[in-house]
């Protein structure tokens, strides 16, 4: 169209789209809108192959934490395993409360933070897993609890802020 | 008519009668029919108000499903107000030349230690692929079987736990003041 939309369009001639200089500005990126948090494929993976997985980190701290997620991070970066995502657990607080020894009162102990950091794979190969399962332990810190399970569409959903408004409308529909 | 009006006496008093023929129910006192001959007012409103409600809930779920899922914001990330609004600015003292000198020497010996953890793991990471390789293959050559069974994903791996180590082992015979937890994460909702 930037052929015919200019008016002088002798198309036989040798000099069709003479005028032409849109092609030669440099691509202007659309601008993008706000992402849509989506939900992505979660893989099963082959039989030789394991699917989403996630190495989930916590501990109450959160130095430690951080440095082991980075740690693990970088040692699949390493060993060439595809990192699909390395986000951040919302934190819980938790109060502690313990009875005193003379009395009925309970008195406020501590109060503990609990973080929990997630690296996300996708395709270990079943032979490698054992080891960097070992690698993983025997460089674990103090403290921090390791856990490793396939990622679930439950697991994704427990980072999203609750809805109660949609859930009461869906269940009066229903 | 005079049958219908002395139905009553001659009939077994064993069976329960029905005051009227609406009454529907035998044994219940207060079931009827339902009635046909209702003003018809009435039902049209109702039935016009409950389509409005309907559409009005439908308009607001349609609104609720547009708005996209929020993350839950994570509170490690954010700083706290009080650590930015104050001015203070600290002062740090002087180094001494021998001191400096000390610290960057310390930082060598740091990097050596660190180079030499990373490159043993790395050793012991191409040991144990190594040893692996070799063991399936002397595996295939025992048994064909075997070794598609060793190769295949192992189910019961995942999920997998374990507990970081502890500075110290537990206390023998240590008892502990009564207490409880008490969650008080903040609930976000959108």
């Amino acid at each position: 169209d930037a052929l015919l939309g200019c008016h002088r369009s002798y198309r036989s001639r040798p000099t069709h789209g003479i005028g032409r200089f849109q092609h030669l500005l440099p691509k202007e990126v659309p601008k993008r809108k706000k992402e849509k948090v989506q939900m992505k494929e979660i893989s099963e993976g082959t039989e030789y192959q394991y699917g989403d997985l996630n190495i989930q980190m916590t501990s109450y701290d959160l130095c430690l934490v951080e440095h082991f997620a980075q740690y693990v991070h970088r040692l699949c970066n390493r060993l060439s395993i595809r990192v699909n995502e390395s986000y951040a657990m919302p934190t819980k607080t938790n109060e502690v409360l313990f009875l005193e020894e003379r009395g009925s009162k309970m008195q406020l102990d501590a109060v503990l933070t609990t973080h929990q950091r997630v690296v996300q794979i996708r395709g270990l190969s079943s032979t490698f897993a054992p080891i960097l399962l070992e690698i993983i332990q025997s460089s674990q810190p103090e403290g921090v609890h390791l856990l490793m399970k396939q990622h679930t569409e439950a697991d994704f959903k427990s980072r999203l802020k609750s809805r109660p408004e949609l859930e009461e409308l869906l269940a009066e529909m229903s | 008519l005079c049958y219908f009006s002395s139905c009553s006496s001659w009939l077994p008093q064993s069976v329960p009668l029905r005051g009227s023929h609406w009454q529907s129910s035998l044994l219940e006192f207060r079931t009827s029919l339902p009635v046909r001959a209702q003003p018809k007012k009435k039902k049209k409103v109702d039935v016009k108000k409950e389509q409005a409600q309907r559409e009005r809930m439908k308009k607001r779920l349609k609104k609720l499903e547009k708005a996209a899922p929020e993350l839950i914001p994570i509170e490690d990330f954010i700083t706290p107000l009080k650590y930015t609004e104050s001015n203070r600015v600290r002062s740090l003292p002087a180094l001494s030349p021998e001191e400096s000198e000390r610290r960057v020497l310390l930082l060598k010996k740091w990097c050596l230690f660190k180079q030499k953890q990373d490159e043993a793991e790395k050793k012991a990471i191409n040991a144990l692929v190594e040893s692996q390789q070799e063991a399936l293959k002397e595996l295939r050559l025992e048994s064909e079987e075997l070794y598609q069974a060793a190769v295949r994903r192992d189910e019961g791996l995942f999920p997998f736990e374990r507990d970081g180590p502890t500075y110290t082992p537990p206390l023998p015979g240590y008892d502990p003041p009564e207490g409880k937890c008490v969650d008080i994460t903040k609930v976000y909702t959108q």
